[in-house]
């Protein structure tokens, strides 16, 4: 009953907050954007095959997804804290673990509308067209769970270590490996490292126009396996973090 | 440390910079975890059960850093109510009657960064009223205000005890706040409770009183101020002002002889009335060594 209120009051200040900086939004968008042509152009005059260069539009707007759903758990947690109002979201009567997730729940929202604009645009300049179904918002979401694990993780070590921020843009150039590793080898360890098998489904259904029934319950197992995984790790650590937070007094100290 | 504050009570909660109140505060509100010991807010243990503690409990700590910048005064207020479970349905008329009771009416569609600070302040504690609490902590809630608005907050939460019969614990360097807004006070130092009473009861035992001797010329009292528990000295319109806060009747005229023999030409001596903060310091000084 109360969890819904709540839900709605994040979702709200999310989109109420993006409203007001839209512009910024828009330009920070415009900025990846360019990058993605700088990237495509490149390799199109290296004369790369259709299929590459498709699946280079499917790995650049899942590393901007996947980049734009761990931020929010581990820039924002930045923020909050630095901001002060931190504490506030902490003195409810949900655990903060739930508000993150609810946090995130309502950026996934608004970010796959964005990825599929983004995607839609990234077609029409390129040419390059892709086959888009619902199946899509379902492998989206299963392979950004993982992200959202790892975000946990970033978030929690933000909470005692404040300065992790060179740390996510580690993480930033991680996950274009991660993405990139299955058209690299086919050693098993692409099961195990995040996004990674996510990405080999979501091409497989972009670009080789796969539909949901057409993979295998393994297929599905193995990434749904993966991501929870992740994010079991992400919110022990979190829970672990936040307890040496607790204990040392550093909630909020920024 | 040990304390207990009874429902509708209105407690101040005092001690000098490094005493553990924010800590304290902290702990109650589970953003810090206590190393032993146990905290009850409604009989709820505060430290295992903090979320169902959570439910009864709202802050405002360390003055307007409380607040979403970026929101507007309006939108602050329904997500705050709606952190807390509270639907817009329910909150409707009570986000109305606190604009208007804060003076932030003009203001409700303004971002909160535009605001001015004693703005932001009371925009703060109405989203801490939002909540719908029974238990309200109040973290230097007049800090850095000016004396007109941190007379208007004072006046706000002494309605707010009378009329909603909240819980309020309050800690505040600002002894205005206390004396007027509370009806006890404890005052800790150094992780330990050195005095909870009623302001009344502390005032009587630790009542000092306040003097300023007017003398004539300029004078630094340096044996006098050795003796005697002198506050300020300064030199005003060819007069020094000594202020003395004195305990018993002897100790006056002592100091009135001490004066004589030093060869100053006394003027005149005004007595002024004892504030908390003579009361505070004495505590203090007394118990906390």
């Amino acid at each position: 009953m109360r969890d819904h209120i709540i839900f709605y009051s994040l979702l709200k200040k999310y989109f109420i907050e993006l409203k007001r900086y839209f512009l910024n939004t828009l330009m920070s968008m415009g900025g990846i954007f360019l990058l993605f042509m700088m990237v495509f152009f490149g390799l199109a005059s290296f004369e790369a095959g259709t299929e590459t260069l498709k699946g280079t539009i499917v790995g650049f707007a899942m590393w901007t997804f996947a980049v734009m759903a761990y931020s929010e758990m581990s820039w924002s947690l930045l923020e909050e804290a630095r901001d002060g109002t931190l504490e506030q979201l902490y003195l409810t009567p949900v655990s903060f673990r739930r508000i993150s997730a609810y946090r995130v729940l309502s950026s996934f929202l608004f970010q796959f509308v964005l990825f599929m604009i983004f995607l839609t645009a990234m077609m029409v300049v390129t040419g390059e067209y892709l086959t888009l179904g619902p199946g899509v918002i379902v492998l989206v979401g299963l392979s950004l769970i993982s992200v959202y694990g790892i975000g946990y993780i970033m978030g929690g070590l933000s909470l005692v270590f404040k300065k992790v921020q060179a740390g996510n843009q580690i993480l930033q150039f991680m996950f274009i490996l991660f993405l990139v590793l299955p058209t690299i080898t086919e050693h098993p360890i692409i099961y195990a490292t995040p996004i990674s098998w996510g990405n080999v489904l979501i091409n497989r259904m972009l670009v080789g126009g796969y539909t949901l029934l057409d993979f295998s319950l393994m297929d599905i197992s193995i990434l749904l396996l993966n991501s929870l995984a992740y994010l079991a790790v992400g919110v022990a650590a979190f829970t672990y973090l936040e307890k040496i937070a607790k204990e040392r007094g550093l909630l909020g100290h920024y | 440390m040990s304390f207990s504050v009874d429902e509708g009570e209105v407690v101040g909660f005092l001690g000098p910079n490094g005493a553990g109140k924010t800590t304290t505060i902290k702990c109650i509100c589970g953003l810090v975890q206590p190393t032993s010991g146990r905290i009850k807010i409604f009989g709820i243990d505060a430290v295992d059960e903090t979320r169902k503690a959570m439910r009864y409990t709202s802050a405002v700590l360390e003055g307007n850093r409380n607040i979403y910048w970026r929101l507007t005064t309006k939108e602050n207020l329904e997500f705050f109510a709606g952190l807390q479970g509270r639907s817009k349905n329910e909150i409707v008329s009570e986000i109305d009657s606190l604009l208007d009771q804060f003076d932030l009416r003009d203001k409700e569609n303004t971002p909160a960064r535009k605001l001015s600070r004693g703005m932001q302040q009371k925009l703060a504690l109405a989203c801490a009223l939002i909540r719908g609490t029974d238990f309200l902590i109040l973290d230097e809630p007049t800090l850095g205000l000016d004396v007109k608005t941190s007379k208007e907050l004072r006046r706000y939460l002494l309605k707010l005890a009378e009329d909603q019969g909240k819980t309020i614990l309050l800690s505040s360097h600002d002894m205005n706040v206390v004396e007027e807004v509370c009806e006890r006070v404890i005052i800790i130092n150094n992780g330990r409770v050195l005095a909870d009473d009623l302001v009344e009861n502390l005032k009587s035992v630790f009542d000092v009183h306040l003097y300023d001797f007017f003398i004539e010329g300029k004078h630094r009292f340096e044996k006098i101020r050795g003796s005697h528990q002198v506050t300020d000295i300064r030199y005003v319109n060819g007069k020094t002002r000594l202020r003395v806060a004195l305990k018993e009747r002897d100790s006056f005229y002592r100091l009135v002889d001490d004066l004589k023999n030093e060869g100053a030409k006394l003027d005149r001596v005004k007595n002024l009335d004892t504030h908390m903060e003579e009361i505070f310091m004495n505590i203090i000084e007394e118990r906390g060594r």
